[in-house]
């Protein structure tokens, strides 16, 4: 079955670990922006957003993609084909929520592929406001929820509710 | 040959502002070898590049701005950085450290340590990316408050990642106790360091990074690591942690209260009636909206807060700590925890330390109390206890250091020389640096930690929680079974020597790693074997292994602090504690009674600490033995050496 990884930023801290822990599986170093899962923080605002690729039904990155670098690896779970990309970032355009971006460093584009089934980010989590979920009903319940609180504290639901 | 080391960023910065140069070097590493990060190599630097003859607030002055090997690579708690320099406000050694995300941007940016010296000719901000650097124009923001500076930052530069470290108008205008503010609402407040950077006119700094951090074992440290943070997980510690999420800092106002404690009255007691109105609980269920953790924390322990209505109404801020509870509230008898929270705010905004800041305006107030101020020479204001309106002038007038603000604004003990007569008998500091929100009267060992602390009255170089709280299978294992139910005694001044002379060699240490007092002073979880433990994997300095050679570290690092300040002339005589402290019972409270017994705590502690106890100065063999050659070499010519 299809999974994803849903936040919920009433218990995220915006400590940022769940950086570390990603780019430590994916490049062996501590570097955050090479991470696959972002936290954007404008303290100003007292907004703390966690950000990470939803594994979409109909993902308008790989759409976008001009060189078919996006594609479902094995275990059904879509990832970049680092030999194919071009770094074009057609992708990051495309995709509306944030969460596919060029590595600051090799220039293609990178995303959550969810560590194989036992992400790091999950386990570096301290506050346990990161899940691993399967895409049934139950599953999309909690997304749908998580999504929610995000809109209400951005402040978009109520503005379309205006 | 290159810096070999691991954990590090491996280059440090040189910052001349006169000449407007930066030049990016390589790590040195003897300073990781000796004195690990942070504090450790600061001491080493000022030792070499401040002395006697540097005035604090001139071009010679040296400003560090430090991380260390922890920072920014998964320990938690680690997302600290520190600053050291010599004191415009004690004239001493100064260091004051804060959480927040710029000391891991600091080392993504590629530095593990930026040297500031000089004065630039005009206005300027420093920008770390990527392993360079570049001095800005900071003419525009000039004036302008922090959290604004930090915004007109990210703005211009289109990074919205930015981190910064920055000044406000009271550390422009040299408040003695100008600080340097993290991310709106974290602090390096104590000792001016903020006013050192306004009289380099260095508005702040910048940093965004986006290079990686390696460990010399990638596979073997994050096991280190995850062993570490099993031990914080104990269901021991459940209860500390819980409290620490739940209320953060604030949970101190309860709890040092109950003891008996807690600065009430410009300290004249340590017990204060309307405790409850200023924390934790009306915190926790009227103003805090948000839990916050600093970078890579496990812990969690900041909160934000938001006042809806009223007078002091305010957008979600960072909330007032444990010690601006204290400085603005049951010191001032002020118990509207809504002004307590604005006071704060307005500080972080203008660049001051809550606490000196605080503890100058309830010192006025007590001078008004015995008639040493009156409206004549207070411009009219009325200083009567908890005056709100006042106090929200007083703030205002101390960062533009106009009116009484201009006296307040040099600190207690320099105000109390303006004022003279018995002014003196009511500034609370050691060495010049205004009184935490401790009192020695309550808990013995706290009055040897004020006495000894390198950067004055504070608790943050040695202060022990373990008979504050009760730890008796900690004291056991540290001291052994025979010490334990005296060093347990928070009221007995036996073995206090040997107990504050470890947690100052720990906590040296811990401010070189560099990490949080969280997880060490309490819960009093890491000890010198996590060092031991996690140092070898992360760096590749195996030596650090070895418990023996932490431990020894330690004291090098301590004893080289100490060396500092006998260079500038500081004795025995300066390690003691204002009158009220030392002389004056406790008067009312769960404490009533209370008085150190510091002399014997200090005979004891400079026995431990190898010094000489009449003067406090180091014998020539404890240097040695630490590979301290040059100081005692300096200190034996200068007659700074025990007999």
């Amino acid at each position: 079955m299809r999974e994803f990884l849903t936040i919920d930023i009433d218990l995220c801290t915006g400590c940022r670990n769940c950086e570390l822990a990603c780019s430590v599986h994916h490049t062996s170093t501590f570097n955050p922006r090479r991470a696959r899962i972002q936290v954007i923080r404008d303290e100003a605002r007292n907004l703390v957003i966690p950000v990470v690729c939803l594994q979409c039904e109909h993902p308008l990155c790989m759409e976008a993609c001009p060189t078919g670098a996006l594609d479902y690896n094995e275990a059904g779970v879509l990832t970049v084909d680092e030999a194919r990309c071009i770094g074009c970032g057609a992708c990051v355009t495309a995709c509306k929520y944030g969460g596919i971006t060029l590595d600051p460093i090799e220039r293609y584009a990178i995303k959550c592929d969810l560590c194989g089934g036992d992400p790091a980010c999950v386990a570096a989590c301290e506050y346990g406001a990161i899940q691993l979920v399967a895409a049934d009903l139950d599953g999309l319940a909690i997304r749908d929820h998580n999504i929610a609180r995000v809109a209400t504290m951005l402040g978009i639901a109520q503005e379309e509710q205006q | 040959m290159t810096f070999p080391y691991k954990g590090y960023a491996g280059k440090y910065l040189e910052v001349d502002l006169t000449k407007g140069k930066t030049i990016v070097k390589d790590m040195v590493k003897e300073w990781a070898r000796l004195y690990l990060g942070g504090t450790g190599i600061s001491s080493k630097i000022l030792w070499e590049r401040t002395g006697p003859e540097t005035e604090p607030l001139s071009p010679e002055n040296v400003l560090v701005v430090g991380t260390g090997p922890f920072t920014g690579v998964m320990f938690s708690p680690s997302g600290r950085m520190m600053f050291a320099s010599k004191s415009p406000l004690t004239g001493i050694w100064a260091e004051s450290h804060s959480g927040g995300f710029f000391g891991p941007e600091m080392k993504y940016a590629g530095f593990d340590l930026i040297v500031i010296s000089g004065r630039s000719p005009r206005p300027v901000y420093l920008f770390l990316r990527d392993g360079e650097a570049e001095l800005r124009d900071a003419q525009h923001l000039w004036g302008r408050e922090t959290d604004v500076t930090t915004r007109m930052i990210r703005e211009e530069l289109r990074d919205p990642s930015i981190e910064t470290a920055v000044i406000g108008p009271a550390g422009e205008r040299q408040v003695l106790y100008g600080s340097v503010i993290i991310d709106f609402y974290r602090a390096a407040g104590r000792t001016g360091l903020g006013a050192v950077m306004g009289s380099k006119n260095l508005k702040g700094i910048a940093a965004s990074g986006s290079l990686p951090l390696e460990a010399y074992d990638m596979e073997k440290y994050l096991e280190a690591n995850r062993q570490e943070m099993e031990k914080l997980r104990d269901p021991l510690w459940a209860e500390s942690l819980g409290s620490l999420r739940k209320y953060g800092t604030t949970d101190l106002v309860a709890i040092i209260n109950e003891i008996g404690r807690l600065p009430t009255k410009n300290h004249w007691t340590g017990f204060y009636e309307h405790a409850d109105d200023i924390g934790p609980e009306i915190i926790a269920e009227r103003y805090r909206i948000a839990q916050e953790a600093c970078h890579g924390c496990s812990i969690g322990c900041k909160y934000i807060y938001r006042v809806r209505d009223g007078r002091f109404a305010s957008a979600p801020a960072g909330g007032p700590e444990y010690e601006t509870l204290m400085a603005f509230g049951s010191n001032c008898l002020n118990n509207n925890i809504e002004s307590i929270m604005y006071l704060g705010k307005r500080c972080d905004q203008l660049g001051m330390d809550t606490i000196s800041c605080g503890k100058s305006i309830g010192f006025a107030m007590e001078l008004w109390e015995k008639g040493i101020l009156d409206a004549s020479m207070t411009g009219g204001l009325e200083l009567t206890w908890g005056n709100i309106d006042t106090m929200v002038e007083l703030v205002e007038q101390i960062a533009k250091r106009e009116g009484l603000g201009e006296v307040l604004s040099l600190g207690t003990r320099r105000a109390a020389e303006k004022f003279g007569g018995d002014a003196w008998r009511y500034a609370i500091h050691v060495k010049g640096l205004e009184a935490s929100g401790q009192d020695p009267r309550a808990h013995q060992s706290v009055g040897l930690t004020y006495a000894t602390n390198v950067r004055g009255a504070d608790h943050l170089r040695s202060l022990s929680s373990l008979e504050e709280l009760g730890y008796p299978e900690i004291v056991i294992e540290r001291f052994g079974k025979e010490k334990a139910d005296k060093i347990l005694d928070i009221m007995s001044p036996d073995y206090k020597g040997e107990l504050i002379w470890d947690m100052e060699n720990l906590y040296a240490l811990v401010d070189s790693a560099v990490i949080c007092k969280y997880g060490t002073m309490w819960p009093p979880v890491y000890y010198y074997e996590t060092f031991a433990n996690v140092l070898p994997h992360l760096t590749g300095m195996t030596e650090w292994g070895d418990v023996a050679y932490v431990r020894q570290a330690s004291r090098r690092i301590a004893h080289l602090r100490r060396a500092y300040n006998h260079r500038l002339g500081i004795t025995r005589k300066d390690e003691t504690l204002p009158h009220r402290l030392l002389k004056e019972a406790m008067p009312t409270g769960p404490a009533k009674g209370g008085l150190p017994d510091l002399d014997q705590m200090l005979d004891e502690y400079y026995d431990f600490r190898g010094c000489d106890k009449k003067t406090g100065f180091p014998k020539r063999e404890r240097l040695m033995e630490l590979g301290l050659d040059y100081v005692a070499e300096d200190l034996e010519a200068r007659g700074m050496i025990a007999k």
